[in-house]
């Protein structure tokens, strides 16, 4: 029987009443005590004194509660604060001595902050909660939500908080980017976590706090697991101030999520700052092992423990990586021929994107023109400089492999795209056309031998086939696109073409059309097919994983995903849809989601592209250069961002001629940079070079369409060009983008009273409401139905006048139709739609797409041919005319030619007699135009 | 932790007595200097500027104003203008330049009654967006002022017209990630937390806690709320993981009963949000770890782990503030008309 046993029978329902017995108190019987609450009872007796003072034995029975809970509540004591005495000399010193030291050092930190002038910059701070007074400054700010709550600063009683659906308010607080049925509300806020903290208007100390600050957030959030938010604080630390520590952290939480090749450059990152940093050579080291550089690793290594012999860590790291290397040695000795055939291949494989963009770049232009209606944003402006865009990548970025950086570009593009087929058609092809590429530039931008262009190994009736289906797959004719890619499979096939890289093109392009199509399980099929013939290409692999991802298969889907990103890190569909699946397998799995994966296949190094990194398997020397040219462009990053604040700084300072200067200098470093563009277009403006300016805004626009700051600007210099329209046109496009811009409002108001006054007694007296105006030399393609559509026309007319309809039933066939004429300088072709369309439909047709070049070919063909057919219809056309959309801004941008037009249309009008018309219409008619 | 000296130690740096009873202290940021704010014998408020030098405090500035303060924060003003916004037992609020604080800077009648707590945000770097000051009331309201705007707030939270008005004890601000989220958490005699969405400008969760609450923080202003710690009359205290917010159930929390009296301060370390210090006439340091994995239904509130914990004083610590520029400094203030600076040993191993 147990002394515990014993001691509940003999003090039954004592220990209710708290009672200890005086024999309990002792050494034996506590010894074998495990009852931890009848112990705790018994060092209260203990310490009480009631039972007389005992401190050994206290001690005893604490240490005995100790072992069985170190956590228990009995032993809190309350003690007094630490003293010297509690601490051996050298702690007392150290602490001491650290305290005096920072007591000095932040008093010189206290001057520093002082003997900066307080510039308090209202500028830069969000407007007051509730009066949206002043245009935000921010870059990259989230298009503001319309709220109607928000004004009103009169008292709110509970019961009007109550009003609130609490949880559609939170999930409406958590974005739409959570079902209905979503029950649990995980305050996810990464995406709205800015990546850029404005820091213009600061002083260099307190940067350097922020910095820090956000650091530690950064720190913390890793602690806690959350690697992407940390890495977006410590990217918010180095965009206050880039310091080797932040780079350092970042890279370790790039390690965790696997982003290797960016905590690559992070570690570059920060040893270029702190040079001999032993973490960051850790780290690098970690990122190579698993990049498979071992040697590279090893060398690290190797820095690591000169520097600090007893890093542990490194010991370990550096003996795993050593029998790697072992292995690999003795593979490489069993083997030596293999690898050897194995080299060659690589090396082909380099050579193949930079003779493929050779080939594809000259037939670029042309195919982009016909994407037009698929992807109007980047037609047009990957229309006007794809080559010179990608020089001045390739030039930054490595400096001297251009060939492969455009291809690089070209890819990015291609990203961009929602079906990149026909682009992975191009972009692909021409393994074969090496020899001939030049010859093909001029003949595959003409339309007719487009379809004839060679494709890699394929003999020309396949080639066909397979372009027949990049066309037809481009104008979203999927089943028939399908149609040609089978055949030409079939075709290879049975040809016995020995050619991986095109069958798996054509396979790959064939899932693309299954995916457009819904057919998710042929496209998974014939992603597999592609990829067993082509392991690690991207464009398979994308289409699987979305196909994956359709039919709720998100494992794979996100194994896929996760190879996309080990093969470009930079797919930003990856990444979003891993953040999607993420989300959704935790639902599905539960926190350990991760176990329950399939393994992500590790991608070798030959089939990564576009990194900071060059293949490894290059020459040696080439390799060398590269890193020199890698070295150069983070030069050239270094001097950008410092050019950029000495010029910030002189905005500040007013002194706009030297800020100008700065900025140009670093348009010349980084000519893709938009917020230069648009401090560059500030300082003109305030120089009141104005043209110069607006064509600031137009590069920034050209780059990123959106950016209201831009359009704000431009509106100004067109206010000091004293061209109106535009300004005004510019204006309400700011007010589009963000309705709450106090200042554009009034400038809106100004600018309006200005245009009345130029415009005189000419315009119509309508109402100026929501007319958006767009510039025709816009970057914004949308808003310019001619350009592209005219290209489009242009290129492929033959086809188009056959396929599309003669009687359009909808704004979008009669666009079609109306630009084809026009591009043709057809007037016949537009008077014969006029004729087959209804006077009141017109405006319909016409919808926003009226332009000032529409409407005189419209003119035209109604002067030229209708009149004399049929007047009555001219005249109907002419009196619905008005009711389209732009019509009173495209005649306020009439020029002189077009307005002779016009009169000489109403004299040829009103000369005419009939039935359905007076001479007194016509002449109110005409009173509406002129 | 096994051996006491790996234990943090908690050293009672400096001590100080004052002529006045002291409500708050705050450390001056970017300095070795605080502030101490209270109430002379005779009716009027003090401040005085304090600057820790060799293991002493020289007394720098001594302000004397009309009425008692109760409350100040350097939440929401700028690294380079270090202003202090304070509330007064009569309810005004003013905002003070410490190096000519004859006049305030911004000055309004906030409330008709005293104002009990005060907490700032967008200023020296903490929180994205607007400077704001929140102020709670013995009137029952809540309400949010913007230094730009004279005379109003910008948002304000009271009850109806009729119903009890009960005494705000405690404001904070949280959730302040980009410049468009915001929250505002408050906390009164009854034992209600209210917290307020600025952004939606709603009522996006309560709970009451049983007794009155005397102190509520989150642990970080500046990023998406993460952990907040209520603590109570009574000596318990509660932590909420704010990540997962359940439609019925709100938010898992733990709470622990860790004193015999009122806890009236928390405040977590700025260096690290895991560790925060209570206070009664003990100290307690906490480690806490909210697992943000474990996304079923409920948070998980995480583990709370007892650090150290001394007594100072045999009258309660009524305000307690970290040192933002060194770690494990702090500065506090007890009713029995003392500051002390203490000095926090070894938090970097916690």
């Amino acid at each position: 029987m147990s002394v515990e046993m014993v001691s509940s029978l003999l003090t039954p329902g004592e220990r209710v009443h708290g009672k200890v017995p005086v024999e309990h108190l002792d050494y034996d019987y506590i010894q074998n005590c495990s009852d931890l609450r009848y112990l705790e009872k018994i060092v209260e007796v203990l310490r009480s004194g009631e039972e007389g003072v005992y401190p050994h034995l206290t001690e005893f029975c604490e240490k005995r509660i100790e072992k069985l809970n170190p956590k228990s509540r009995a032993l809190r004591k309350e003690r007094a604060p630490a003293t010297a005495a509690d601490f051996s000399f050298d702690e007392w010193s150290q602490i001491s001595e650290e305290l005096k030291s920072w007591e000095t050092e932040v008093k010189r930190t206290e001057a520093e902050l002082r003997e900066v002038s307080p510039l308090y910059d209202v500028e830069d701070l969000p407007p007051v909660r509730g009066s949206n007074s002043l245009i935000s400054q921010k870059q990259n700010s989230v298009p503001s939500r319309t709220e109607t709550k928000r004004k009103s600063a009169l008292p709110r009683d509970y019961r009007e908080w109550d009003k609130f659906d609490i949880e559609k308010e939170c999930s409406k607080t958590d974005g739409s980017n959570k079902g209905k049925d979503f029950p649990v509300i995980i305050n996810q806020c990464l995406p709205k976590i800015n990546r850029k903290l404005d820091t213009a208007g600061l002083t260099e100390k307190e940067r350097a706090v922020l910095a820090s600050r956000e650091r530690e957030k950064g720190n913390e959030a890793f602690k806690a697991n959350d690697y992407d938010e940390a890495v977006a604080y410590y990217t918010r630390s180095v965009s206050a101030m880039p310091t080797a520590a932040a780079y350092n952290n970042r890279a370790q939480a790039e390690i965790k999520l696997q982003l290797w090749h960016a905590a690559l450059g992070d570690c570059e990152r920060a040893l270029e700052l702190e040079p001999g940093n032993v973490k960051a050579l850790l780290r690098r080291a970690t990122v190579q092992k698993q990049l498979g550089n071992l040697k590279v690793a090893a060398d690290d290594l190797g820095n690591v423990l000169r520097e600090e012999p007893e890093n542990a860590s490194a010991k370990k790291m550096i003996q795993e990586v050593e029998k790697k290397l072992r292995e690999c040695a003795q593979e490489s000795q069993s083997k030596g021929r293999k690898i050897l055939i194995e080299e060659v291949e690589d090396e082909e494989l380099r050579a193949k994107p930079g003779l493929c963009v050779s080939g594809e770049s000259a037939a670029a232009p042309a195919e982009r023109g016909d994407m037009g209606n698929a992807q109007k944003k980047t037609a047009g402006r990957a229309e006007g400089a794809p080559q010179g865009e990608a020089d001045t990548h390739g030039t930054r970025r490595r400096g001297k492999r251009g060939s492969l950086d455009q291809c690089r570009t070209q890819e990015a593009h291609e990203k961009k795209l929602p079906n990149g087929a026909q682009a992975s058609g191009s972009g692909t092809a021409d393994q074969t056309g090496r020899h001939n590429s030049s010859a093909d530039n001029t003949a595959a931008s003409g339309t007719g031998s487009r379809l004839d262009a060679p494709c890699g190994a394929l003999p020309p009736p396949l080639a066909r086939l397979k372009n027949e289906g990049n066309q037809l797959f481009k104008n979203g004719q999927f089943g028939d696109a399908l149609e040609k890619y089978s055949q030409a499979i079939a075709g290879c096939i049975d040809a016995g073409i020995d050619s991986p890289e095109d069958l798996s093109i054509l396979y790959s392009n064939r899932a693309a059309c299954y995916l457009k199509d819904g057919n998710s399980a042929d496209c998974i099929q014939d992603c597999t097919r592609a990829l067993e013939l082509q392991p690690f290409t991207l464009k398979p692999l994308l289409r699987r994983a979305m196909a994956y991802e359709s039919l709720e298969r998100y494992h794979k889907a996100y194994v896929d995903y996760k190879t996309v990103l080990q093969i470009d890190v930079g797919v930003q569909a990856a990444h979003d849809s891993i953040h999607r699946i993420t989300k959704l397998l935790i639902e599905q799995d539960g926190p350990d989601w991760r176990e329950k994966l399939p393994d992500i296949p590790l991608v070798p190094l030959s089939a990564q592209q576009h990194r900071h990194e060059e293949p490894r398997s290059a020459e040696l020397a080439e390799a060398r250069a590269a890193r020199a040219a890698e070295g150069a462009a983070k030069r050239a990053e270094a001097r950008f961002s410092a050019l950029k604040e000495e010029g910030n700084n002189f905005v500040k300072k007013g002194q706009f001629q030297k800020a100008l200067e700065k900025y140009s200098e670093c348009l010349a470093l980084k000519p893709e940079e938009c917020a230069i563009y648009t401090n560059r277009a500030l300082c003109y403006l305030k120089l009141e070079r104005f043209a110069e300016a607006r064509q600031d805004c137009d590069s920034t626009l050209q780059l990123e369409p959106s950016n209201k700051k831009a359009y704000y600007r431009r509106a100004m210099a067109y206010k000091g060009l004293e061209n109106y329209l535009a300004c005004s046109s510019d204006l309400q496009e700011v007010l589009r983008l963000d309705p709450n811009v106090q200042e554009a409002e009034q400038e809106l108001q100004e600018v309006t009273v200005l245009l009345r006054q130029t415009l005189v007694a000419s315009s119509p007296d309508k109402p100026r409401k929501n007319i958006t105006i767009r510039e025709t030399n816009d970057s914004d393609d949308e808003a310019d139905p001619s350009n592209s559509k005219t290209r489009q026309a242009s290129a492929d007319d033959s086809a188009e006048r056959a396929s599309l309809p003669l009687r359009p039933t909808n704004a979008y066939e009669f666009g079609q139709v109306l630009n084809a004429a026009h591009s043709r300088d057809d007037v016949n072709a537009c008077a014969e739609l006029l004729r087959r369309v209804k006077p009141e439909t017109l405006p319909l047709f016409l919808s926003n797409k009226l332009d000032g070049e529409t409407f005189h070919f419209i003119t035209r063909a109604l002067d030229g041919h209708l009149l004399q057919e049929d007047p009555g219809l001219v005249y109907q056309h002419l009196c619905h005319l008005p009711a389209a959309d732009r019509f009173s801004v495209v005649l306020m941008l009439l020029g002189q030619n077009e307005r002779q037009q016009i009169t000489h249309l109403f004299d040829h009008l009103s000369a005419v007699e009939s039935e359905e018309f007076t001479g007194n219409d016509v002449r109110d008619l005409a009173a509406k135009y002129i | 932790m096994s051996t006491p000296s790996e234990k943090p130690q908690i050293i009672s740096h400096i001590h100080k007595s004052l002529n006045y009873t002291v409500f708050d202290s705050k450390w001056i940021p970017c300095s070795a200097k605080f502030v101490c704010m209270g109430n002379f014998a005779r009716g009027t408020g003090v401040m005085q500027i304090y600057e820790v030098e060799r293991g002493e405090v020289h007394l720098v500035k001594e302000i004397e104003k009309a009425k008692p303060i109760k409350c100040g924060t350097f939440g929401a003003t700028s690294l380079q203008q270090r202003h202090i916004a304070t509330g007064d037992f009569d309810g005004n609020l003013h905002i003070w330049n410490l190096e000519v604080p004859d006049v305030p800077v911004y000055s309004v009648k906030a409330h008709k009654e005293i104002v009990n707590c005060i907490d700032g945000v967008g200023g020296l770097g903490i929180g994205d967006g607007a400077p704001e000051i929140v102020t709670g009331s013995r009137d029952g309201t809540v309400k949010v002022w913007d230094p730009r705007q004279k005379d109003l707030p910008v948002a304000n939270m009271e009850p109806v017209e009729g119903e009890a008005r009960r005494d705000c004890w405690t404001v904070a601000f949280g959730h302040a990630f980009n410049d468009q989220d915001r929250c505002v958490c408050a906390g009164y005699d009854n034992g209600d937390i209210k917290l307020f969405d600025l952004r939606n400008m709603s009522l996006r969760w309560e709970k009451n806690i049983k007794n009155g609450v005397c102190c509520v923080e989150f642990d970080r202003k500046d990023i998406s709320m993460n952990k907040l710690v209520a603590t109570s009359l009574e000596g318990n205290f509660h932590v909420f993981d704010m990540r997962t917010q359940h439609p019925t159930k709100g938010f898992a929390s733990v709470s622990e009963k860790a004193h015999k009296s009122t806890v009236w301060q928390v405040r977590h370390l700025p260096q690290n949000r895991d560790v925060f210090m209570t206070t009664v006439h003990l100290f307690f340091l906490y480690g806490c770890r909210c697992e943000t994995d474990g996304d079923v239904d409920m948070g998980v509130a995480g583990t709370l782990n007892l650090l150290q914990n001394i007594t100072l004083s045999t009258q309660p610590i009524a305000s307690l503030d970290w040192s933002p520029d060194k770690q494990g400094l702090c500065v506090c203030s007890a009713f029995d008309q003392a500051v002390r600076v203490l000095i926090v040993t070894k938090l970097n191993r916690v």
